[in-house]
């Protein structure tokens, strides 16, 4: 075997040997003429030269390269070792391997999301999203034109502030419509997030308010796809939703836009066909509408550049005070955890993920730790020897770590493997949905440096501290008395039973977590959301991105109702523009009629605009008044539904039919209470809702069907009956609610899912931990047991005595693990839902799980040590 | 302190004098490791007895220095050896550790014969 040929160390060695051996043949040859007999001469010429390996060893260290022969010697050396046992090798680099991969999973999904916030943006890090009032999850946009017009131009910490707005529209034009992702941006906006288009050009700043310039960017993947890449498409005019509009540019490969996990397709400017000069112009209501993303000047900190956006906010308020009630504080956040878009969510869920996944590795490294100890012990006799041989204790300890690293570095290679795989598996738990998300985990140099960085750590860990221990061993006494000195001494014995320990102690708290987790996904599946989920099917029409008037929206939309309703196997028929439990909501401010808010009180309410028999459809009670009739149309008073917790705070004590509600600056009247119902997410706390009639004020289309059978059957049907109506009606997302409302859970799918996993490779390895360290010490004690037996210990003591062993450690472990769970458990106490963070039944559960695994694992070597012949155990050594 | 550690502090503390008593065995004509064991015995008068553990380190090193160059031959006794030869390098090498040398001969010189009204004064 050749490991470095090219550094001639096979040669310059042998040429070594060739030197010493003529050095040896000379001295003979010279003693020999001086009469001395062949046999003594030779031994005299031995004697005289001295320890030949040893002035090999030290000749070789002049040959310079220093570290680099050795190391390579030591590195052929470990891997004859690792050869020698292949149970244990591809074993301990499995399991490696499962805890390297399991912890560059979540890494890269962290990496493609918070890490990666904007695809393609420079420097990310000086991004930061803007809030107004509180911040929550899933935010509507916080600011209108004007205002964010203002922060823009009077702020003094920010090197540019970009805005925008998406939403779906179609594409028209070609041979089939297709819906697309659009979005209002602010003229500089790719210029803030400092991308650089690759054919054309970006808009102008002069663009930004002068309407009726309808010019689009492209996003690459659309000019690849719907225009076929066309080199010459800029200055080309293409159609979307029925208006012509010129193409000024393309956007870079893999640039999506600036909301993280969110795809946008093609972007225009704020007002495009200068049709929504009354949004430009307003600083409230409707024309609150955009999100803002800010970078900061060079040097100057988040906190600096809130308080300096709070003052030109503050201007504005005092300006237009009625344009700003409630809260108007302006809350700064990095991109890996901004509120909008997905990484608020990834920043409460992954990084938790992340430590689960730190314990696992760490639990591996104890579990191969112990192996590799007992496996240095009982290689201590090999040790002992070229120990006595001139080798120092730091080149066997080198020598044992350099194990442990080949081993990492193999388990880090397959864990690279694997990881290139399943960092695509993110996208798999979310369940299809209405917004265009592009979750998933990336594979870029980050992962592959943790993984490097994790695989040698643990190489170390798994490495190192056996083979300091087994190196201490004095050689003499290894040598004299291998069978007295009873598992290495009781050195090692108290480092093995540390590391048994140190395995129950974590496998606990991940036990724990992973319990608490399933039981959270139990509760919220089983949770009642307040509405009907079952035999309810919805379909989005893209009524309001296709290009109709208003007029004609009306008329398709009472058209709609009329077929659906017909169909056979359909019992209600309604529309609404909002499915709850999809992570979306829409809120505004709404005050009492008469009512002054105090200074910064936000009034904000979620509202749904719902047609008549809505509430019939998703079995939601009508507590007081009526639901919404055919009446309650455009010509009719504006009127309202409000839940009981909008009730409540707006009228505690008191009827709210006939109460007024101002929102938008119009007065809407309460003509009807329904029973609250979940919004988002099972575990939120109530927030108050208002219903408004959807032939009022609705604006997006999606029909709602109560279906006798399964609802996935009358799919088609739906499908074409609006296709009757006019075949260019852009129809999309049907499914059954049941599948829409799953994205509510899925966040606590990935963490069940995932703790569930780590805590399950967590059982395996604490089991398998204490089952190791047991039989191996119990196998050492073979001869003290057969004496004991001989001396009139009952098998029943025998068994004792090797399950109280084991069951000591598991004890102190449990007692450890206990206490690190109850610490542990009060960071994700905000995940759960129906379920205390210290729940005793699953403690006690995962106490007895735990409890009942370990006694198995040390019954059978304690069942073994009992049946042995105490006459053949006492003979064994 | 291990067999090893004590020939490492053996040849730091002959490294100066056991390099140039090398070099010097080498003008006299190429030699083999074992005949630069013999002439500094031979030449001592059985005073210097240099240890392999520190001639084949020092050999190896002044190779690798480029004072010394090495080649594989017959000795007389039909014994292939490997023979040392002093280069170019080695010989100003040479001059200069005898320089020092004599430097510090002299020193050590100069405090052991002290005349005696300069001790006491």
């Amino acid at each position: 075997m050749k490991w470095f040929p090219g550094f001639g160390f096979q040669r310059r060695n042998r040429e070594l040997k060739e030197e010493i051996d003529a050095h040896l043949q000379m001295a003979i040859a010279d003693r020999v003429a001086r009469g001395e007999a062949e046999e003594t001469a030779r031994q005299a010429a031995a004697r005289e030269f001295g320890n030949i390996l040893l002035v090999q060893d030290v000749t070789r260290q002049m040959w310079g390269g220093g570290w680099f022969e050795p190391l390579g010697r030591d590195v052929r050396y470990a891997l004859r070792q690792l050869r020698k046992s292949p149970g244990f090798t591809i074993t301990a680099t499995a399991m490696l391997a499962v805890a390297i991969c399991a912890n560059s999973t979540v890494f890269s999904w962290i990496d493609g999301t918070m890490l990666r916030p904007i695809p393609g943006a420079r420097d990310t890090d000086d991004l930061v999203s803007l809030q107004r009032g509180e911040r929550n999850f899933s935010p509507t946009p916080p600011f209108s034109y004007l205002d964010y017009r203002d922060l823009r131009e009077q702020n003094h910490t920010f090197a540019g502030i970009l805005a925008y707005h998406h939403d779906w529209i179609t594409l028209t034009g070609g041979a089939l419509p297709e819906r697309a992702y659009i979005a209002n941006v602010s003229a500089n906006y790719f210029d803030v997030l400092g991308i650089k288009p690759v054919l054309g050009r970006f808009f102008l700043s002069e663009e930004e308010t002068r309407p009726a310039i309808p010019n689009v960017v492209l996003s690459y993947s659309l000019w690849k796809t719907r225009y076929a890449a066309d080199p010459a498409i800029v200055g080309k005019s293409i159609e979307i939703a029925r208006h012509p509009v010129t193409v000024i540019g393309v956007a870079p490969e893999g640039v999506v836009g600036a909301m993280p996990g969110i795809r946008e397709d093609l972007w225009v400017t704020l007002d495009p066909l200068g049709t929504d000069v009354w949004r430009m112009t307003h600083r409230s209501g409707g024309a609150v509408w955009l999100n803002v993303i800010g970078r900061l000047r060079p040097g100057v900190s988040r906190g600096q550049a809130a308080q300096d956006l709070d003052t030109v906010m503050h201007n504005i308020v005092a300006a237009f005070p009625d344009d700003h009630l409630g809260d108007n504080r302006i809350t700064l956040d990095p991109m890996w955890r901004s509120p909008f878009g997905a990484n608020g969510y990834m920043a409460a869920t992954l990084p938790i993920l992340l430590a689960f996944a730190a314990v696992v590795l760490l639990l591996t490294s104890a579990n191969l730790a112990t192996l590799t100890l007992v496996r240095f012990v009982s290689r201590r006799r090999e040790l002992a020897i070229r120990q006595s041989l001139g080798a120092n204790r730091i080149q066997l300890v080198r020598q044992m770590v350099l194990e442990g690293v080949v081993l990492s570095i193999v388990a880090g290679a397959v864990a690279l493997v694997l990881t290139s795989w399943t960092s695509k598996t993110f996208a798999w738990f979310f369940p299809a949905n209405s917004n265009p998300l592009i979750l998933n985990g990336s594979m870029d140099h980050k992962v592959v440096i943790g993984i490097a960085v994790s695989s040698l750590l643990a190489g170390m860990l798994c490495g190192a501290l056996p083979a300091w221990r087994s190196a201490h061993a004095p050689a003499i006494e290894v040598l004299k008395a291998e069978s007295a000195s009873i598992s290495g001494g009781s050195r090692n014995r108290k480092l093995l039973s540390g590391l048994v320990v140190a395995q129950i102690a974590l496998s606990l708290p991940l036990l724990v977590c992973s319990g608490l987790f399933l039981r959270t996904l139990r509760n919220l599946a089983g949770a009642n959301p307040g509405f009907e989920q079952d035999h309810i099917l919805t379909a989005s029409v893209g009524l309001n991105i296709a290009g109709y008037s208003h007029d004609e929206e009306q008329v398709i939309r009472h058209k709609i109702l009329d077929r659906v309703s017909a169909l056979p196997g359909v019992k209600v028929a309604s529309l609404t523009d909002w499915i709850p439990m999809t992570l979306g909501h829409k809120g505004d401010d709404a005050y009492p009629e008469g009512y002054v808010p105090h200074p910064h009180e936000s009034l904000q309410v979620y509202h749904a605009e719902v047609a008549p028999r809505y509430f019939e459809s998703l079995h939601i009670p009508i507590l007081e008044g009526r639901e919404f009739t055919p009446d309650d149309d455009e010509k009719a008073p504006r009127v309202l539904i409000v839940d009981q917790t909008a009730a409540r705070r707006y009228w505690p004590g008191q009827d709210p039919l006939g109460k007024k509600l101002r929102i938008w600056g119009g007065l809407f009247t309460v003509v009807g209470v329904a029973r609250n119902s979940t919004h988002i997410f099972v575990n939120e706390s109530p927030e108050p809702i208002v219903y408004m009639s959807f032939f009022q004020v609705g604006y997006e289309t999606i029909v709602q069907v109560k279906t006798e059978g399964n609802p996935v059957d009358l799919a088609p049907a739906v499908e074409n009956a609006i296709h009757e109506i006019d075949t260019r009606l852009p129809v999309f997302d049907v499914r059954p609610m049941r599948e829409s409302t799953q994205m509510a859970s899925s966040f606590a799918v990935v963490q069940s899912a995932l703790a569930g996993m780590f805590a399950l490779i967590g059982l395996v390895l604490a089991v398998t931990g204490i089952y190791g360290v047991v039989a191996y010490r119990t196998q050492m004690r073979t001869h003290e047991i057969g004496v004991r037996m001989a001396l009139g210990a009952s098998r029943v003591d025998v068994l004792r005595l090797v399950l109280l062993q084991g069951l000591w450690l598991t004890g102190m472990g449990m007692a450890l693990g206990l206490a690190f769970a109850l610490g542990l458990t009060r960071f994700i106490a905000r995940l759960l839902y129906g379920i205390g963070a210290n729940d005793p039944v699953t403690v006690v559960s995962v106490v007895m799980l735990l409890g009942a695994m370990s006694l198995l694992a040390c019954y059978f070597p304690a069942h073994r040590a009992m049946r042995r012949n105490p006459v053949s155990a006492i003979r064994e050594l | 302190m291990s067999e090893k550690d004590q020939y490492k502090n053996r040849i730091e503390l002959l490294q100066g004098t056991l390099d140039m008593l090398i070099l010097q065995t080498l003008q006299w004509g190429p030699q083999h490791g074992y005949g630069i064991v013999q002439a500094l015995r031979l030449r001592s008068g059985d005073v210097l007895q240099v240890e392999t553990g520190s001639l084949y380190p020092a050999l190896h090193r002044l190779e690798r220095q480029g004072w010394v160059q090495s080649e594989w031959k017959q000795s007389e006794s039909k014994q292939k050896a490997r023979y040392y030869r002093i280069t170019a390098k080695g010989k100003k090498q040479l001059a200069s550790d005898l320089d020092r040398w004599e430097q510090i001969v002299e020193a050590i010189g100069s405090v052991m014969y002290v005349k005696p009204e300069e001790s006491a004064s």
